[in-house]
């Protein structure tokens, strides 16, 4: 306890000194709290809106279909959709029937991704259809309505209320052709979807193949995304041994998305460690020259009887209050910019007029942080640990020394 | 057996590929309780001495031990542990620790040896009523004249109850009244509670207070008196 006062006693020699590297930690603190909260947010709202408009936290698909995506690969969705309705932390189930088909209007035609949907559940979810008028949205599974991508609308010459053909295969391998009205317009903001996509209702979707009550992917949209791994392994309970349907997560069902997260997190851990990096030569220049100083005094205080080991515990305890304190005060500054990026954001609108597509996903153009307490948590004793570490050389150099060597110092 | 003995020490400083003989076949004894002091012009070896006394160096050659201990072959944990049971240590520049009250600096001795709290403060608190520094234990040394913060200094080395007080030119930073008085502290420490005092000093007023004169010149052993008062 006496050695903690002293070391106390010790950082305050040179206030000016250690105010500066207090608040240069303090800063790198908050600074790494703050952008990894605000990249954590961006992410979960990237990734909530990727899964609601994609394929769910969870998907549900036969074998193979996720790397073949072989329309053929469908199974019969039976009480499946009650089944996992039924656990606890499940959102909403969405049935899905993906079906590559050619629309045709009286002017042109344009290969397209039709998707049978149930219009009922999807529209509680799905971003693309919650901003929908109630009469742009599919009215029943059988109807004829469709809600088509905008650019598909231009590229087809076709108004909301007219009529278009889609043509796919059916399952006996004739082709099929279904007349269509235009319901409902989507502007996803991504080219991709708004010239290729044609919601309609499952049982439209099923007469065109001819596989009633058959879907490629059961979507699952979890209330909680934390819940994720306990929801899977009570998913993956329900399917019979020797059945050939798995349960994946997102990551697997979107790598799009997954990997664009981990590149663009793999650059940001880069810059925190460059901080970081900084961080600790600034810990190690004070230190270092805080024992310099002290030289002469380190003689006496050896020459009084103290063990160079005890004179290495000082300095490695001044660090560790130098730390602590920085890891306390980042920490609050850290919260405090993270409250105003959950409360306020910033707003990227004014920079970037165009629609911001990433991974795959559009999104919100005001970023906005989400608390990540843990994290915040371990970067504060990642900074303590570092500040230790750089505190090692300080602390052998002046156990080095002997009592002599250490009076001579001026 | 003597309290400290020196037997044929010598001490060889090197500079580059210099060598700067510091002592040169240095043989002494001092028993418990002397007054003593090293004496001579700067450069005859008296900090080089009190540094082999005080177990802060080793002898090029020869034998330096003290109570029983010879200090050639004990370790740097050993020679640290004795240092703090055995001496205690006076400076010219008192050296105290700056950010440390004048009560903190001079348990200092006593927190190394773990003893608590309360038992140090009572320690200390009788050492400055005996030093004539009572009322100052919460001062910063800064705040104290230098007489003062040597008084401090010698409660610093007292406090731990060693063998042997070594004193390297304790009143040279004193005005002359200090230095008198300092030096009549110690005489009185010496006599009252037997502690041994060995210090150097190139003044011949404080040598003068000696009664014991151990005379250096250029590293060997010039003169060896005892006087009798």
């Amino acid at each position: 306890m006496d050695l903690v006062r002293l070391s106390w006693k010790n950082i305050w020699r040179n206030r000016r000194r250690t105010i500066i590297t207090l608040t240069a930690i303090a800063f790198s603190i908050m600074l790494v709290q703050a952008l990894h909260n605000l990249s954590f947010g961006v992410y979960a709202g990237m990734v909530d809106s990727g899964v609601r408009a994609g394929s769910g936290h969870i998907a549900v698909y036969r074998n193979n279909y996720l790397e073949s995506r072989d329309e053929t690969l469908y199974f019969k969705d039976g009480s499946l959709v009650d089944d996992i309705s039924q656990i606890n932390g499940v959102e909403q189930v969405l049935p899905r029937l993906y079906i590559p088909a050619l629309a045709q209007s009286s002017r042109e035609s344009r290969g397209v991704m039709l998707i049978g949907v149930d219009p009922d559940r999807e529209r509680q979810v799905n971003p693309f259809l919650k901003t929908l008028p109630a009469d742009g949205m599919i009215r029943s599974t059988d109807s004829r309505d469709a809600v088509v991508g905008t650019r598909l609308l231009h590229e087809l010459q076709i108004r909301p209320g007219q009529k278009f053909v889609v043509t796919a295969q059916n399952e006996d391998g004739t082709l099929h052709s279904e007349l269509l009205r235009v319901r409902g317009v989507v502007n996803s903001g991504m080219k991709d979807i708004d010239s290729s996509l044609i919601l309609v209702g499952l049982g439209r979707a099923t007469q065109l193949t001819g596989n009633s009550g058959s879907v490629h992917e059961l979507a699952v949209i979890l209330a909680d995304a934390g819940l994720e791994a306990t929801v899977h392994r009570q998913i993956a309970a329900q399917f019979a041994q020797g059945q050939d349907i798995l349960a994946v997560s997102w990551e697997e069902a979107m790598p799009n998305l997954a990997n664009a997260i981990k590149l663009d997190y793999a650059s940001q851990k880069f810059i925190f460690m460059i901080i970081l990096l900084i961080v600790a030569i600034g810990v190690i220049n004070t230190l270092l020259m805080s024992v310099m100083e002290r030289m002469r005094e380190f003689g006496v205080i050896l020459a009084m009887g103290s063990r160079p080991m005890t004179l290495r515990c000082m300095i490695m305890l001044e660090a560790v209050i130098l730390g602590l304190l920085a890891a306390a005060i980042g920490t609050v500054l850290g919260s405090l910019a993270t409250w105003y990026l959950v409360a306020v954001g910033i707003d990227l609108a004014d920079l970037v007029p165009e629609t911001l597509e990433f991974g795959g996903v559009v999104f919100d153009p005001v970023m906005r942080a989400s608390w990540d307490p843990a994290w915040m948590l371990r970067i504060a004793v990642y900074v303590v640990c570092l500040t230790l570490l750089a505190a090692a050389y300080p602390a052998i150099k002046a156990g080095r020394t002997t009592p002599v060597e250490g009076m001579r110092h001026h | 057996m003597s309290l400290i003995e020196l037997q044929d020490v010598s001490k060889i400083y090197r500079l580059g590929s210099q060598e700067i003989p510091a002592l040169t076949g240095v043989s002494l004894t001092f028993e418990a309780g002397e007054f003593a002091v090293l004496a001579g012009p700067s450069g005859s070896g008296k900090t080089t001495a009190l540094n082999l006394i005080g177990c802060l160096d080793h002898p090029t050659s020869g034998h330096v031990i003290v109570n029983g201990l010879d200090l050639g072959t004990a370790s740097k944990k050993a020679l640290a542990d004795f240092r703090l049971q055995n001496i205690g240590f006076i400076f010219q520049s008192y050296n105290l620790i700056p950010v440390l009250t004048a009560a903190e600096n001079a348990e200092f001795t006593l927190m190394l040896q773990k003893v608590p709290k309360p038992e140090r403060r009572a320690k200390v608190r009788k050492l400055f009523v005996d030093l004539g520094i009572d009322g100052l234990e919460n001062r910063r040394p800064a705040d104290l004249s230098g007489g003062q913060q040597q008084r401090v200094a010698i409660a610093r080395a007292m406090a731990a109850d060693p063998h042997v007080i070594l004193a390297d030119e304790p009143t040279a930073n004193l005005d002359s009244h200090t230095a008198e008085e300092l030096l009549e502290l110690m005489r009185r420490l010496n006599r009252e509670q037997a502690t041994t005092f060995i210090f150097s000093s190139h003044d011949d007023r404080v040598i003068a207070q000696a009664r014991r004169v151990i005379h250096l010149q250029d590293g060997c052993l010039a003169d060896d008196l005892t006087i009798s008062k």
